[in-house]
């Protein structure tokens, strides 16, 4: 979806994102004229296209800490399953490439083997010991 | 006043962008694999996980590199076959995700290894209800995301176990891309070969190869007296108008997990393997 400024017959361009409750603000405004409008989808909406595993608002800053589309569905998750399961930067650091659609599950089983290990976090010792066990490359 | 063609980009939402950059992710994931093969059949209970496990399992004793991704996520087995079902996906140094393995080397994802038994398979939702309308573009680009995030590594062959669904055989021709072949799986009811003549219709609406068919299920294997015997009343060969790969005893054996096909079932799927690798290798682009 693209947005036109009629009267500047220019292509308006993403300001802000915000996110409440499952919709999204995102703000537009036009380069030329200054003029700016806000999209508000409701959560159904916000749902479909979250759906695609897409983020939108990469050139622009959000007014909350959450990713617009993924970052609402990944709250709500993250409100339900997170024990707070400690896990140190460095082994966080090795799922920052995870996509957010699967590092859920993947940290499920991860931190599953580490309680039942006796671990009391993760850390990348516990992650290599788990490649191990599981005769992982 | 421009058209929606004359505006280059969108603002700054970049969905296209990602959307490509999510495929090339994968492309990038895949490209020390060799022959992509999806085992589908559009019928249900056909037996195509247990064939597309043991087809890995043949082709592993030729020799070759086989990983399986399980594409059915509501209905993961691979898994539970491979006897890796408590195995989580590990992230390794370099971010990619490592595949557990089983005993006789062949990778496994699958969602099996992710979610317990005991749980459904669900996804976060900003909705309340309503999933018949998003829950199918999720599940994509879940798999997705999991191709592209997986270290596959070098194969001679990654085996996706399809789920169910002729039309969903399509959708998942047209998610795959034209580099994937597939392998049709049949059994000689004549409700299952129907089914799966549809599913060849709509794959010749895909640029995908075909390489053959399976016919599983005929007859079973009786332990007892080392023999197989009839399951399913004597018909005709369907003409599906692709090669037969070969026609595959029911092993009861194989309904165990863990179980090992009896020496007369091996031969068959050693069959079967081999002809598959022939087809995959002929029809190469």
């Amino acid at each position: 979806m693209k947005f036109l400024c009629v009267p500047c017959d220019r292509p308006m361009k993403l300001e802000e994102t915000r996110s409440d409750r499952g919709s999204i603000a995102l703000t537009y405004g036009c380069p030329d004229c200054g003029y700016e409008f806000a999209m508000l989808t409701n959560p159904m909406e916000t749902q479909v296209v979250g759906s695609l595993g897409v983020k939108i608002g990469g050139d622009a800053p959000s007014a909350g800490a959450k990713c617009p589309f993924t970052g609402v569905v990944q709250e709500l998750n993250d409100s339900g399953a997170d024990d707070g399961f400690p896990w140190t930067p460095a082994a966080e650091a090795r799922m920052a490439n995870v996509p957010e659609f699967v590092k859920p599950m993947v940290k499920t089983g991860i931190e599953k083997f580490a309680r039942d290990g006796g671990h009391a976090r993760v850390d990348e010792q516990v992650l290599d010991k788990a490649k191990g066990f599981f005769g992982m490359d | 006043m421009k058209s929606y063609y004359d505006i280059v980009g969108d603002g700054g939402s970049k969905i296209v962008e990602q959307v490509v950059e999510q495929r090339e992710r994968i492309a990038r994931s895949l490209s020390a694999v060799r022959h992509r093969v999806a085992v589908g059949s559009g019928k249900g209970g056909v037996g195509k996980s247990t064939l597309t496990s043991e087809i890995a399992r043949a082709l592993r004793r030729r020799g070759l590199g086989v990983a399986i991704l399980d594409a059915d996520l509501n209905g993961p087995s691979q898994a539970r076959l491979a006897g890796v079902a408590a195995a989580p996906l590990v992230p390794g140094p370099d971010g990619g995700l490592c595949m557990s393995r089983s005993a006789d080397g062949i990778g496994v994802v699958s969602v099996g290894s992710l979610v317990p038994e005991s749980q459904a398979v669900e996804f976060d939702s900003v909705v309340g209800g309503d999933s018949h309308i998003w829950r199918a573009t999720r599940e994509f680009a879940f798999l997705g995301q999991l191709l592209g995030a997986v270290r596959w590594g070098e194969l001679d062959f990654l085996l996706i176990d399809l789920p169910p669904g002729a039309e969903r055989t399509y959708q998942y021709a047209e998610f795959l891309g034209p580099d994937t072949a597939f392998v049709l799986v049949s059994t000689p009811s004549e409700l299952a070969r129907g089914i799966v003549s549809r599913s060849v219709a709509a794959l010749r609406g895909t640029p995908n190869r075909l390489l053959g068919y399976v016919e599983n299920m005929c007859g079973y294997y009786c332990a007892g007296c080392d023999e197989v015997r009839p399951l399913f009343p004597e018909s005709e060969a369907p003409d599906f108008g692709v090669a037969c790969f070969g026609r595959v005893p029911f092993d009861p054996e194989l309904a165990r997990s863990g179980g090992t096909a009896a020496p007369g079932t091996r031969d068959l799927l050693d069959g079967v393997a081999a002809r598959l690798a022939s087809a995959a290798e002929q029809e190469s682009p």
